[in-house]
């Protein structure tokens, strides 16, 4: 019996183990993920001058709920600290470390402990899911500055900072490609849950659809899952078969309606990473969120010694998002014009988006 | 708007959606009905899928060939089902737990080899559909029955194939007696052990094919975690099913016919909250099981570890 | 097909198997010690023994599953190997175990086919079996549906599914392990009758047992097993029950224990037209009316399944009565929770003391206070008071004789009569004002049975009630004041001691009045 128990330990403790590598490998020490170089329509004004190197490197911990390289969410941030690390001069000034797939919250929350702990300078829990857990750790940990995201609350918390992208923005711009470029007037979206960031980009996807062409009829569906591949591909498939020859989609569950769309030969419209990659033939624009133009304000603050209490947003006029069209899809000069005139409007404030 | 659910689209549509949904669920759950018929309750269904789904991907993407995916598929899913076998046959380890534990290990190893041997996303040609001819052309049947992918027909073919095993060979009585009364079966010179090495191992091959079904037959991507609870409906199925295959298979269809109608019901604008719809499947399965409470048992011996008395 | 040498199923004889010098080593333990062992062709043998003596241990070497330390078996007078149950199968050597090696959920043809080719390769051939099974039970006229699932059968009709089960595999020797323990008396007489049948024509038996009365009635010969050594072997028409008890046991053993004269008090326990229900739903208890007074023993005698658990349950408080009154001392208790019966001086000694009587995972200590453990005695403000708890344990492991290694040994670890004798030891030192015992003895060897029926006479002696429930009739006349049979739910008739004889005992148990029986 003893022997078994063992084994069983034994077990246990390396699927543990390999979970844990698969989670937290530690940035810094490997060659980050190399993504593909985006092509960008629009140059990312630089918001701030990055935050000058301090002689030791600033630490930063983040727990995201699925892949580094989800090209969706997670990846938007991995992505972002990447070019942070860049920009500082690599990992003698700029050091951090993460732990993916965390879709289980209290998982994170014992991760958000530990690298509190640990004495890293920032803290980032990326997920709206993990504010409770935040809620509850950060004022424990007076002296580490945490933030999270994607929302505008930091429970009046003096060391939690809050980020949000206005999806919406990215999300309105796609919409009017989209009603643009639709022959059949259907168009599908495919969701996860309804809130949230996924609320916000469907919203003003919609918005942008129906000051383009009212008549385009779109269709929703939010599947009730951030990670149920095979239901978002199932509802892309559902989405074509009801007419729609246009779709986009929000969170890493989508990988799989993307393929969906490339069977049918529909257009996909991208947000949060750019998706180009899994179906060059039609993937049309997506919207990226460039997260470091909160995170260069973020470390500034904590260097000069505020640890939180402020909210952060991504928009489109702060280079926070970028919409990045593919260069592979030919785009008439119309649709271009088109589309950058309306980010255009959007940064100028001449666009204002009404959401429901 | 309700009407429109009832167009020949729509309802064709629900149709060769819920049959595709099922496939991998029925692959799984008749390699747990194997089993659990068998007396072992095999939890780490999920993470066996999550390891074939990612190998058949991998192997599919490397080389090029989706028939050495599925082989490799089915190689990682027989070794998880030996070592799973191993631990609960011969070490008697509580068959629950240790279930989880391999659930937990392979979803971090597919995670890691994920991330070290791919380290994006990428996509691979799956599985194309396969019309068979004349029957495909029947108006609406057609493309709900005839017009799928290899993956899809296997998984329906493997149910009439598992009862027959199950009822009709002498090796399915050994299973079936196996996981009713090990002792008798042992008594009788069949060997225990031998049988449920065959039942896990069959479970988890057949466990990596479903992964293999998604990754490389419907969605043809790899992703983290994309199993997304899958391999534990697939468990529940099997309860549902009563331990029977053509049982597995309603509990399948109904599952999966639900998801798809929900998906419709979304689609069409039918203002029924998103959050009720995702519900639906779950709830309406958990209604049906409630109310024609079954009269039929677990296998007696399902979990525990057979020992001869000394 | 006149070949003297082939039995009815078609299977050579076995003349003789013998078994020499048989030695088997356990951790600890030496289970079998030199034991010599033969049986031959038209004999039953009969192996006697209490728990643990050692007999099932040699029968399973003998069928294979277990490998000797030292001795051999020899088949005819040639030495063989038996190395597992399929080579016992081979040679012609079937086992009935005590609990029947049936799959419930099979049907019996599926059963018997389990684990032998088929003649369809890969395929079950179900119907060849089913007219195999129909050919062997005619020759025995037992009725035996193949396609009958093995749930669906009484115990008796499993235990021929057994039988045909051997004989299909070609057994001419059948070891028969504790056979009668499971059947009713009608049931044992069909039984015997198939016995004898079979012995007649070739079979050689072996009959294990501890039912004196059964060996002597069906045996030719009898050895005698006591902790691990064989004691003897004599033919049965040569012995004595007591001598075969005495040998058991070790010494003499009192089978009729002196009862004694007590005066009979107050009415302690009483039931007024008591009904239930039972698992199925149907009528449990059907108006049971009855008084058991201080210092008597009332014996329920009847055949399994006719409402003894049902009777007891209710009056134990774990069931609920549809109708009617149980009183206790003269007090309305009906309804009353298990826990206020406890506090009113009731004790339970249940028929499933592995189930209900204990917790098997729970110390022998933990066991012991298990129906007082909030008292305070044993307890202060929600606390255990470990050392009171461990001198009371101590006291009664002393004073009823519990061999257990510690007081912190898991109950489970014990045997049969152990486990008995700390329930009794925690009903009975408590000095209740009435008992309800139920099958107190069953299963248990010799010296534990003698042991549990000293101690309920001891309790009458008290004063106390003693309701004895019990399947045994040799018990309940042993032990009784007066006997209630019970058929069917109701109370038949209540007989005083010296009026109940087994043949109306018998009668009555069946359902028939011995006065509504035509005269001839």
């Amino acid at each position: 019996m003893k022997k078994f128990i063992w084994l069983l330990t034994l077990i246990v403790a390396l699927s543990m183990i390999l979970t844990a590598c698969g989670a937290a490998a530690p940035a810094a020490t490997e060659a980050p993920v190399v993504t593909e170089a985006p092509v960008s329509a629009t140059e990312a004004p630089v918001a701030t001058e990055p935050p000058a190197a301090p002689a030791e490197p600033f630490r930063v911990a983040v727990i995201m709920p699925s892949a580094i390289n989800d090209l969706a969410f997670s990846q938007s941030m991995f992505d972002a600290l990447t070019r942070i690390q860049e920009e500082m001069g690599g990992t003698d000034a700029f050091e951090f470390v993460y732990s993916d797939g965390m879709f289980n919250v209290d998982d994170a929350a014992a991760a958000i402990r530990d690298y509190a702990t640990e004495g890293y300078d920032l803290v980032i829990a990326h997920g709206s899911q993990y504010g409770s857990s935040l809620q509850e750790i950060a004022p424990d940990f007076p002296e580490t500055s945490f933030a999270w995201g994607t929302t505008a609350e930091t429970f009046g918390v003096p060391n939690i900072f809050a980020y949000e992208a206005a999806s919406q923005e990215g999300g309105y711009v796609n919409g009017v490609l989209a009603a643009t470029l639709s022959t059949s007037k259907v168009i599908g979206i495919v969701g996860p849950i309804e809130v949230g960031d996924a609320k916000l980009y469907v919203d003003g996807f919609k918005a942008g659809v129906a000051t383009t062409d009212p008549a385009v009829k779109v269709n929703v569906n939010y599947i009730g899952s951030f990670s149920d591949v095979a239901l978002a591909s199932e509802a892309a498939t559902t989405h074509i078969a009801a007419g729609a020859d246009a779709l986009t989609g929000t969170a890493q569950m989508v990988v799989g309606a993307i393929g969906k769309a490339e069977e049918a030969n529909a257009l996909w419209f991208g947000t949060q990473s750019n998706q180009t990659s899994l179906a060059p033939t039609i993937v049309v624009a997506s919207q990226v969120y460039h997260w470091e133009v909160a995170l260069r304000e973020i470390i500034t603050l904590i260097n000069s010694g505020t640890l939180g209490g402020q909210s952060f947003k991504a928009n489109l006029a702060n280079g926070g998002e970028v919409v990045e069209f593919n260069p592979d899809y030919a785009l008439s000069a119309d649709a271009t014009a088109l589309a950058e005139s309306t980010i255009q409007g959007i940064i100028d404030g001449t666009i204002t988006i009404t959401l429901p | 708007m309700i009407s429109e659910l009832f167009t020949v689209t729509v309802l064709i549509g629900i149709l060769a959606s819920g049959i595709r949904l099922a496939t991998p669920y029925l692959y799984a759950s008749i390699g747990e009905t194997f089993g659990q018929r068998s007396g072992v309750l095999n939890l780490g269904v999920e993470g066996q899928m999550l390891l074939g789904a990612f190998a058949a991907f991998y192997v599919a993407l490397t080389t090029g060939s989706l028939w050495l995916g599925i082989l490799a598929a089915m190689i990682v899913g027989a070794l998880m089902g030996l070592i799973m076998a191993f631990v609960t046959v011969n070490l008697h380890a509580q068959q629950g737990i240790s279930g989880i534990g391999f659930y937990l290990f392979g979803l971090g190893l597919s995670d890691l080899l994920f991330q070290k041997l791919m380290g994006t996303v990428e996509t691979v040609k799956g599985f194309p559909p396969i019309k068979i001819p004349w029957f495909s052309s029947i108006p609406g049947v057609g493309e709900i029955f005839f017009s799928q992918n290899i993956l899809v027909y296997g998984a329906y073919l493997l149910v009439p194939l598992a009862w027959f095993v199950l009822n009709k060979t002498t090796l399915g009585l050994k299973i079936r007696s196996v996981g009713e009364n090990p002792d008798a079966a042992d008594s009788l010179g069949v060997s225990v052990a031998r049988i449920r090495y065959f039942t896990i191992i069959l479970g988890g091959t057949l466990s990596g094919i479903a992964g293999a079904s998604l990754s490389i037959a419907l969605l043809n991507v790899f992703q983290q975690n994309m199993t997304s609870g899958l391999g534990f409906i697939a468990v529940a199925l099997v309860y549902f099913g009563a331990w029977r295959p053509w049982g597995v298979l309603g509990g399948a269809l109904l599952f999966s016919m639900v998801n798809s109608l929900q998906l419709w019901i979304q689609v069409l604008g039918i203002p029924i909250p998103s959050e009720i719809a995702v519900m639906m499947p779950y709830v309406l399965t958990i209604l049906v099981l409630v109310i024609t409470v079954s009269r039929v048992r677990a296998p007696s011996a399902l979990t525990k570890p057979f020992e001869r008395e000394d | 097909m006149t070949d003297s040498n082939k039995l009815p199923s078609g299977q050579t004889r076995i003349d003789s198997i013998e078994m020499r010098g048989i030695t088997k080593r356990f951790p600890g333990v030496l289970a079998s010690d030199h034991v010599d062992f033969d049986v031959k062709s038209g004999e039953v043998h009969a192996l006697l023994g209490e728990n643990g003596a050692g007999k099932s241990t040699l029968m399973k070497i003998l069928y294979g599953m277990y490998h000797p330390d030292e001795g051999q078996i020899l088949l005819n007078g040639k030495p063989v190997s038996i190395a597992s149950p399929t080579d016992a199968i081979n040679i012609g050597v079937g086992m009935i175990h005590q609990h029947f090696m049936l799959v419930p959920s099979l049907t019996v043809a599926e059963n018997v086919a389990l684990g032998l080719p088929s003649s369809r390769g890969p395929l079950t051939d179900l119907d060849r079996v089913s007219k195999r099974i129909v050919e062997l039970a005619n020759i025995y006229g037992l009725k035996i549906d193949p396609s009958a699932y093995v749930w669906q059968l009484s115990v008796g009709q499993q235990q021929r599914v057994e039988i045909i089960k051997a004989l299909y595999r070609g057994a001419a020797l059948l070891i028969l392990d504790e056979p009668t323990a499971v059947l009713t008396p009608q049931e044992v007489d069909e039984f015997f009758v198939i016995m004898h049948q079979m012995v007649k024509d070739g079979y050689a038996l072996i009959f294990i047992s501890h039912k004196l009365h059964e060996v002597v009635e069906i045996s030719n010969r009898v050895t005698v097993l006591r902790n691990g050594k064989k004691i003897g072997t004599r033919p049965t028409s040569e012995t004595t029950k007591q001598d075969l008890a005495n040998w058991m046991v070790g010494r003499d053993v009192d089978f009729a224990p002196d009862r004694g004269k007590v005066d009979i008090g107050e009415v302690r326990l009483k039931l007024e037209n008591v009904c239930c229900g039972n698992d199925l739903g149907t009528p449990g208890l059907r108006e049971v009316c009855l008084e058991i007074h201080s210092g008597e023993i009332l014996g329920v005698a009847g055949v399994s399944g006719n409402g003894q658990r049902e009777l007891a349950d209710t009056i134990a408080g774990l069931r609920k009565t549809t109708s009617g009154r149980v009183y206790l001392e003269g007090r309305d208790v009906t309804g009353l929770a298990p826990g206020d019966l406890t506090d009113r001086m009731l004790s339970y000694i249940p028929e499933e003391r592995m189930r209900d009587g204990m917790i098997k995972d729970f110390t022998v200590a933990e066991n012991m206070i298990l129906r007082e453990h909030h008292k305070h005695q044993f307890s202060r403000s929600g606390f255990l008071k470990l050392k009171d708890i461990s001198t009371h344990t101590d006291k009664l492991i002393a004073q009823f004789h519990v061999k257990t290694p510690s007081q912190e040994t898991l109950a489970k670890n014990l045997s049969g009569g152990n486990i008995q004798k700390i329930v009794l030891a925690r009903e009975i030192s408590r000095n209740p004002r009435a008992i309800i015992a139920a099958q107190p003895t069953r299963g248990l060897d010799i010296g534990a049975t003698e042991y549990v029926r000293e101690q309920l006479l001891d309790q009458r002696k008290r004063g106390a009630a003693v309701m004895l429930i019990s399947e045994d009739l040799d018990e309940i006349l042993a032990l009784s004041d007066r006997v209630a049979v019970i058929y069917e739910g109701r109370i038949m008739d209540i007989l005083p001691r010296q009026n109940a004889t087994r043949e109306r005992l018998g009668l009555l148990m069946a359902g028939v009045h011995p006065e509504e029986k035509a005269p001839a």
